[in-house]
């Protein structure tokens, strides 16, 4: 009898106690966020806000290449994440879905509005409202190892400025041995080669797509012609290791951090990377040169933005504008390393006497990025025609071919 | 309900028994396939992105295939790479089935073995095979190098030339365990008394094989042909996994073109209509295979 009582008694007990988190977790604002796996500084954005506030934030990464697919896949299931930090170009797409929130109301309320990285804010606009704000900005350029350039007799402090230039410093660094490579790049990554080969086309004021976004120009542009020549060089030369033809990404960055690799395409979310967990590598940054002069960069990165559907929008919001304070963009970014989105700050105690910092931010100033809601489908995706008209002309060297067939497959996904 | 039932005669009792032994299958096909099937129809013929407005358009899907040059070129690589990848299954599979055939003691071992790989997921095989041919960390690399059987790592998944050889490569230990269980229930049902007066007749191993054994296997020839040949016109996770469809877009298979179009484009309804075109040529295919195979009266 006393057993059975004690029994109810703990079983009661047990009750209580587990119906107590359950009453908490009902008033407590649990949202979900997704980001591609690019090494800006979200999860720590995230630990600190959950840290902080009683709202909790669960970030889910998703594969880079992935994330379109994924996302339109949890679209149409009823089921995205409240906050998405999207691969800017994107942006057009989902806004012009309806599945981005009108975020314009809240934008206008920003102070420093003006000063948020304009070709991010520009991507995040659709018919004159705002979807998205910035949050992790990303412009191209090259990083050069400054200890190969001093082996191979170059001077470090005058980099390359045209592809001549370039590939005989290649070249030079190159002969220093076996292991040794002028160049890297991630021949089997579609968005890399977006991220990092179409500004060398920019540069050299030209492009594969008309002003309007309305044709390709493929074939009709003389410049896309004599990039891909460029490029097939550095291949034909082996002036890259041999496993960069099949990269998909995995080693764009790290290829870099073996020491051994002269230059490589590179952008500003590697530069706290290499710093923090390469403190030996002896590295500076250039813009990324024309044929004959000149400098571009691919303003990429990411914007924020919350899903339409979401149950949480002020909530959500109130995240977004504190990931903006000065507080979260110089103690979390600038303090990490990364560029804060907001212009102004650029100039912090953080990257106060680093050269390659503000050269790296200064390549946004040479920054462009087109606006097409089928982005992804030219450029990043892995079966698209980007990839494959890079692959056949630079690895297998059949530029006309590649071109020709480049030209067709724009001009087909162009016309829907 | 009792009362009723005993009301029925013999006869209605009869079928009533037979039609609720049957509900289930029915009812497990309507919903997970007649349903899904004039979904995938009625999409087929519509602009259904995979968000936002859908438009009614007609026939424009299907006059679109013909103007798609990866459809074509997935198409033709479809059939080639089924063409290639089920003659090593059939031949690997008799031969298996013929080693494993009589019940000798530990016989088990050798049966569990060959048919292990066919329990993985087809997905890990893909991954397991992907590191195993690595440049950098795979085993095949290492093992040719230190027989100095080649000068320098090979990319075996980067050469649009090996690509292919080494992904059937993969699928053929993978599935052919799957084809070596249907032939082996084969050669057991033939009774040994054939063989033994074919024997007394003076018949070799290929007269055996050629006028006892395959003509009474047609049957499981004809299943486990019809099995793997749909297996790999259908086969996606192998491309998506191994290569993503490289080099050059050379490993696209028309299932991974069809979940391109609908999930990575977007574009549901030209996926839909690439299905229901691949239904066809299935279901012909098959057809073609069951007459060739017919039980000759």
């Amino acid at each position: 009898m006393i057993y059975r009582k004690t029994l109810l008694l703990a079983v009661a007990f047990v009750l209580v106690l587990g119906s107590l988190p359950l009453a908490a977790q009902d008033d407590q604002i649990n949202m979900t966020m997704w980001v591609r796996s690019i090494p800006f500084q979200t999860q720590a954005m995230v630990d600190e806000w959950n840290a902080n506030n009683d709202s909790q934030i669960e970030l889910t990464i998703i594969p880079s290449a992935e994330f379109v697919t994924k996302m339109g896949a949890a679209i149409a299931a009823g089921e995205p994440p409240d906050i998405a930090s999207i691969d800017l170009i994107y942006t057009p797409a989902f806004a012009a879905a309806g599945q981005l929130v009108d975020i314009t109301d809240f934008v206008k309320e920003l102070p420093y509005a003006d000063t948020l990285t304009p070709a991010h804010m520009e991507l995040g606009r659709y018919e004159g409202r705002n979807y998205a704000v910035p949050t992790g900005v990303d412009g191209s350029f090259i990083v050069y190892n400054i200890d190969l350039f001093e082996q191979a007799g170059l001077d470090p402090d005058n980099p390359p400025s045209t592809w001549g230039e370039m590939l005989d410093a290649m070249r030079a660094i190159d002969a220093l041995g076996d292991d040794i490579y002028g160049y890297w790049f991630s021949m089997n990554c579609a968005g890399c080669n977006a991220f990092t080969f179409l500004p060398f086309i920019w540069a050299s004021g030209g492009d594969v797509l008309s002003d309007d976004y309305s044709e390709a120009t493929i074939t009709s542009d003389p410049i896309v012609r004599d990039a891909l020549a460029f490029y097939n060089t550095i291949w034909e030369e082996g002036l890259v290791p041999e496993g960069a033809s099949i990269d998909n990404g995995s080693n764009f960055v790290s290829a870099f951090t073996g020491g051994n690799i002269g230059m490589a395409g590179m952008g500003n979310f590697a530069i706290p990377l290499f710093t923090n967990d390469h403190p030996d590598l002896n590295f500076d940054v250039f813009h990324i040169p024309g044929k004959e002069g000149g400098a571009a960069s691919f303003g990429g990165g990411d914007v924020i933005a919350i899903a339409s559907g979401s149950e949480h929008v002020e909530e959500a919001w109130r995240f977004i504008e504190w990931t903006m304070s000065d507080e979260a963009q110089i103690e979390i970014y600038a303090a990490n390393g990364q560029i804060p989105v907001r212009l102004e700050l650029v100039n912090n105690p953080y990257f106060e006497g680093d050269e390659r910092q503000l050269t790296a931010a200064s390549a946004l100033a040479v920054g462009f990025t087109p606006y097409t809601t089928v982005y992804n489908d030219l450029f990043n995706d892995p079966n698209g025609p980007w990839l494959e008209m890079l692959q056949i002309a630079i690895l297998d060297g059949d530029i006309d071919g590649a071109l020709e067939l480049g030209q067709e497959r724009f001009t087909q996904i162009m016309e829907g | 309900m009792q009362l009723t039932l005993l009301n029925l005669s013999w006869e209605q009792r009869r079928k009533l028994t037979g039609l609720l032994f049957v509900m289930p299958t029915v009812a497990f096909v309507t919903v997970f396939f007649i349903i899904p099937l004039l979904m995938t129809i009625f999409m087929s013929f519509h602009d259904w992105p995979l968000f936002g407005e859908r438009a009614y358009t007609g026939l424009e899907n299907y006059q679109d295939l013909s103007k798609d040059r990866q459809y074509l070129k997935s198409l033709d690589f479809t059939f080639r790479y089924t063409a290639l990848v089920t003659p090593p299954i059939f031949i690997l599979g008799f031969i298996l089935a013929s080693l494993v055939r009589h019940n000798i003691r530990y016989i088990g071992i050798f049966r569990t073995i060959f048919f292990l790989p066919v329990v993985i997921g087809l997905g890990v095989s893909s991954l397991l095979w992907t590191w195993m041919l690595d440049d950098r960390i795979g085993v095949f690399n290492k093992i040719l190098l230190d027989l100095n059987l080649v000068p320098k790592a090979q990319l075996f998944l980067g050469r649009p030339s090996t690509a292919m050889n080494v992904i059937i490569l993969s699928v053929v230990w993978k599935t052919v365990g799957f084809t070596m269980i249907l032939l082996l229930a084969g050669l057991q049902a033939i009774p040994d008394e054939l063989y033994e007066s074919a024997e007394v007749d003076g018949a070799g191993y290929f007269r055996k094989l050629i006028y006892i054994t395959l003509p009474l296997m047609r049957r499981f020839i004809a299943l486990a042909l019809i099995l793997s040949v749909i297996g790999s016109v259908l086969s996606f996770d192998q491309f998506y996994i191994m290569t993503r469809g490289g080099p050059r877009n050379s490993t696209i298979s028309i299932v991974f073109w069809i979940f391109n179009n609908s999930f990575t484009y977007f574009k549901m309804g030209y996926g839909a209509a690439m299905s229901i075109v691949l239904l066809g040529i299935l279901v012909a295919l098959t057809g073609l295979q069951l007459y060739v195979l017919r039980e000759k009266e």
